[in-house]
């Protein structure tokens, strides 16, 4: 296990979490003014990819075409994947979201996987089922050495540009008066449209700027690859959804944070031998262990109310963490008359077993140190990520401000 | 003319319900019977039992999606679970050849206990990310039956599971799976049907319609959820179980996430939280491309001439699952939007998905009144 290979993982695993992070960026915008998942998303990102690699195609560069001719087919095509990819976001939200609004959310959730289905089994239909190749001599193929490791050119122009867009994306968000107005719809639509606000423009705009960026990230999926399947969205899709929620719904910042844990755990947890892993695993126990020890107890007892505050009960709170599965377990099964002692039982028992896996974990992965994961559980880590933070943490790493409708 | 059509619909709606019922159940039985007289081609016999495959699917769904109101994606993971447990226990892979009933019995229990595992951390969740982890759950559950080949044999899936042995008759004709599924549809509809009407359906159709008055009024939203999710995986094991000895072979690509896509259209087709509705919606989904595909392929061919369409006929005949699901696709938004309560709708989810429409919500109303008053009067 030298530094090289965990090096050079770790860029891959940055790359793989920038594109998440593209296509993560326009759940968590949807998300966060219509409360909807926007299940279509993950294909608007392979149609982007398709038509960039259709127009290159089309183009028929070889090796012989000055330079300056591929920069502007180049550009040609991220506009056309850009600019197209846009008009379908803006079309799915007027045809297939917009009947819906107000409806219930089983209803639209619906709707979207519908959606999905037509835009799948269409691009099956005009291009068929194989996989669509990238003109190779498109693709930049250098290699740069940092620190003695070769490392694709091609992963450092993903890296930078998708900083260079996710900077676009913060400055319309913030300080541009349309951004104002996506910020306003999320908060309280029904107060936005009371001052004035055109909330259907600004939902049509937030579609738009979702499906843009996710066309790019179509682009360098495809160029980074080298292939694209009809398919292909759905897996990124999800795994985007995971990333999105694991940094918080609806959160930009969250999203991409969330994104680059997403991608690391997944290159990591492929490429890297499994006692390498579990020292993570110890890591993530430690700060498991702060939590339960001394963060949430003392929480926890800040929240005892000002006549029930004695020592001996702050004593009582805190050693239902601190003892965990056998206090809380008999508080949670005995008397239920105290319902703080009640809620931090039940708290202590979700950190205690938390814990416990990480610990397992830790402990399997020492005891099999030189073995690596299997590629094929590659997809299974990112749900297995998916399904654990909904379970123990809904609201994500940085939080976002409507976890009380999960 | 009118006139005779409308009163056609008055008295057909005034018949009492097991009419509907016996004239279905008969139809169902007659059917394969069709092709024991020489009428029908084979083919129409394989595609009825696969659609009473789907229609135990659709019911037991229907449970979860229409009666509690929670959007389970990952539906197929269960009927997986009892596919691989009969597959497991009844072929050569491992060795070993257990008895029908046991199977059965130990395809249900297992499945169940995998529904009750999976949804206690999950049930907490509420609306789409529910459908979402157990999408992730579905997911990962194909995952694991593609790569522990030490037992599923991985990819390669588990071929020669013996037919079963029922009280001495051995099940391996299409005909005999027919019946077989025909009888486990109807003890499931049985059975549902009196759920439906219990303090438990009620229960359910409370929490679906809204959760916190339900907890208010007594129900336990966990436990009645749990209840759901544990009797539907059941009945999906029981499905996936008759399957596996249907087809003799079984691998993980029976079990992708579109399956689980496609009961759900079956369901919201049929209209949720309706029976017949989850029936009809099964058969519909799945006898109508194949009808179309011989409308184009066969019947029209052989009565306007072989030379009829060429290139329909061959789209029809290469193409047609894409073609398939991309209908489904469109059948999916269409319903959404045009018509959410599905085609047999159930009375209190057709009031309620229409009740920003106050004409319409007005003719609800008047036509659950009649419904509760014996159907004096439906004209409106």
């Amino acid at each position: 296990m030298s530094f090289d290979h965990v090096f050079s993982l770790t860029v891959s695993g940055i790359t793989v979490g920038m594109i998440y992070a593209l296509i993560a960026l326009g759940y968590t915008m949807v998300y966060g003014v219509l409360e909807l998942i926007n299940f279509a998303h993950g294909e608007v990102f392979t149609v982007g990819g398709y038509i960039a690699a259709t127009t290159l195609i089309w183009a028929g560069i070889d090796t012989t075409t000055p330079l300056w001719v591929k920069i502007g087919y180049f550009a040609l095509a991220i506009v056309l994947s850009v600019s197209l990819t846009a008009f379908l976001g803006w079309l799915i939200e007027r045809v297939a979201y917009r009947p819906l609004r107000g409806s219930s959310r089983i209803i639209a959730l619906l709707s979207a996987i519908g959606v999905s289905l037509i835009l799948q089994n269409s691009l099956i239909l005009i291009y068929g089922p194989e996989p669509i190749i990238m003109p190779t001599s498109m693709v930049p193929s250098g290699f740069v050495e940092p620190f003695g490791v070769r490392i694709r050119t091609l992963q450092f122009v993903i890296i930078g540009a998708s900083i260079v867009l996710m900077g676009i994306l913060t400055y319309i968000v913030k300080s541009t008066r349309i951004g104002k107005a996506m910020r306003a719809t999320s908060q309280d639509m029904e107060a936005a449209e009371m001052m004035g606000i055109d909330t259907n423009r600004t939902i049509s705009f937030t579609f738009v700027i979702g499906s843009g960026l996710a066309a790019i990230g179509g682009f360098l999926v495809a160029m980074y690859y080298g292939s694209l399947q009809y398919d292909t969205g759905f897996l990124y899709g999800l795994k985007a959804f995971t990333a999105a929620v694991l940094g918080g719904i609806g959160n930009i910042p969250g999203a991409v944070v969330g994104s680059l844990i997403l991608g690391l755990a997944e290159v990591w947890g492929v490429g890297l031998e499994l006692g390498l892993l579990a020292w993570l695993f110890v890591g993530g126990l430690a700060i498991g262990l702060y939590f339960q020890l001394v963060r949430a107890p003392k929480a926890r007892v800040g929240h005892i109310s000002d006549e029930a505050r004695t020592p001996e009960y702050e004593h009582k709170i805190a050693g239902l963490y601190r003892l965990a599965p056998f206090t809380s377990m008999r508080t949670i099964l005995g008397e239920r008359k105290d319902a703080l002692a009640d809620v931090s039982a039940r708290h202590a028992m979700r950190l205690f077993s938390g814990n416990v896996v990480l610990a397992v974990f830790a402990v399997m992965f020492f005891m099999n140190g030189d073995v690596q994961f299997a590629s094929k559980w590659q997809h299974a880590i990112s749900f297995a990520v998916l399904m654990a933070i909904l379970m123990f943490r809904p609201s994500g790493i940085l939080g976002d401000n409507i976890q009380e409708k999960v | 003319m009118a006139n005779v059509f409308s009163g056609m619909g008055q008295r057909l709606r005034q018949a009492p319900r097991w009419t509907f019922s016996l004239a279905a159940l008969v139809l169902a039985i007659t059917f394969p019977l069709l092709e024991q007289a020489g009428l029908m081609d084979t083919l129409w016999l394989r595609l009825g039992t696969r659609t009473l495959v789907y229609v135990l699917l659709a019911l037991g769904l229907n449970l979860v999606l229409g009666e509690t109101g929670l959007l389970h994606l990952g539906y197929v993971a269960f009927f997986a679970v009892g596919a691989y447990t009969t597959a497991i226990l009844s072929s050569p892979r491992l060795g070993y050849h257990w008895n029908f009933w046991a199977i059965m019995g130990l395809a249900i229990a297992v499945s169940s206990l995998f529904g009750f595992v999976v949804g206690f951390p999950t049930l907490r969740l509420r609306g789409d990310y529910l459908a979402i982890v157990t999408l992730a759950f579905g997911e990962i559950t194909r995952i694991t039956f593609n790569n522990w080949e030490s037992v599923t044999n991985g990819p390669g899936g588990i071929p020669g599971i013996y037919p079963p042995v029922i009280f001495g008759w051995l099940v391996d004709k299409p005909i005999e799976f027919y019946y077989l599924l025909l009888i486990a549809v109807v003890l499931v509809v049985i059975v549902l049907t009196n759920i439906k009407n219990s303090r438990i359906g009620r229960a359910w159709n409370a929490l679906r319609e809204d959760e916190i008055a339900a907890n208010h009024a007594g129900v336990r939203s966990m436990g009645m959820k749990m209840l759901a999710v544990v009797i539907s995986s059941g009945i999906a094991g029981l499905a996936g179980a008759i399957f596996a000895y249907y087809q003799q072979f079984i691998n993980p690509t029976y079990f992708i996430f579109m399956q689980s896509v496609i009961v759900v259209c079956m369901v919201v087709l049929g209209g949720m939280g309706s029976i017949p509705g989850a029936i009809a919606g099964a058969v519909v989904l799945d006898m109508t491309p194949e009808v179309i595909r011989q409308v184009f392929t066969n019947w029209l061919p052989s009565a306007l001439g072989p030379d009829f369409l060429p290139q329909v006929q061959t789209a029809m005949q290469t193409d047609f699952d894409r073609y398939r699901m991309l209908l489904f696709g469109i059948i999916i938004v269409l319903m959404v939007i045009f018509r959410p309560e599905g085609l047999l709708p159930n009375a209190l989810w057709r009031r309620e998905v229409h009740e920003e429409d106050p004409r319409e919500a007005e003719h609800t109303r008047q036509r659950l009144f009649d419904f509760e008053e014996g159907h004096k009067d439906l004209e409106v």
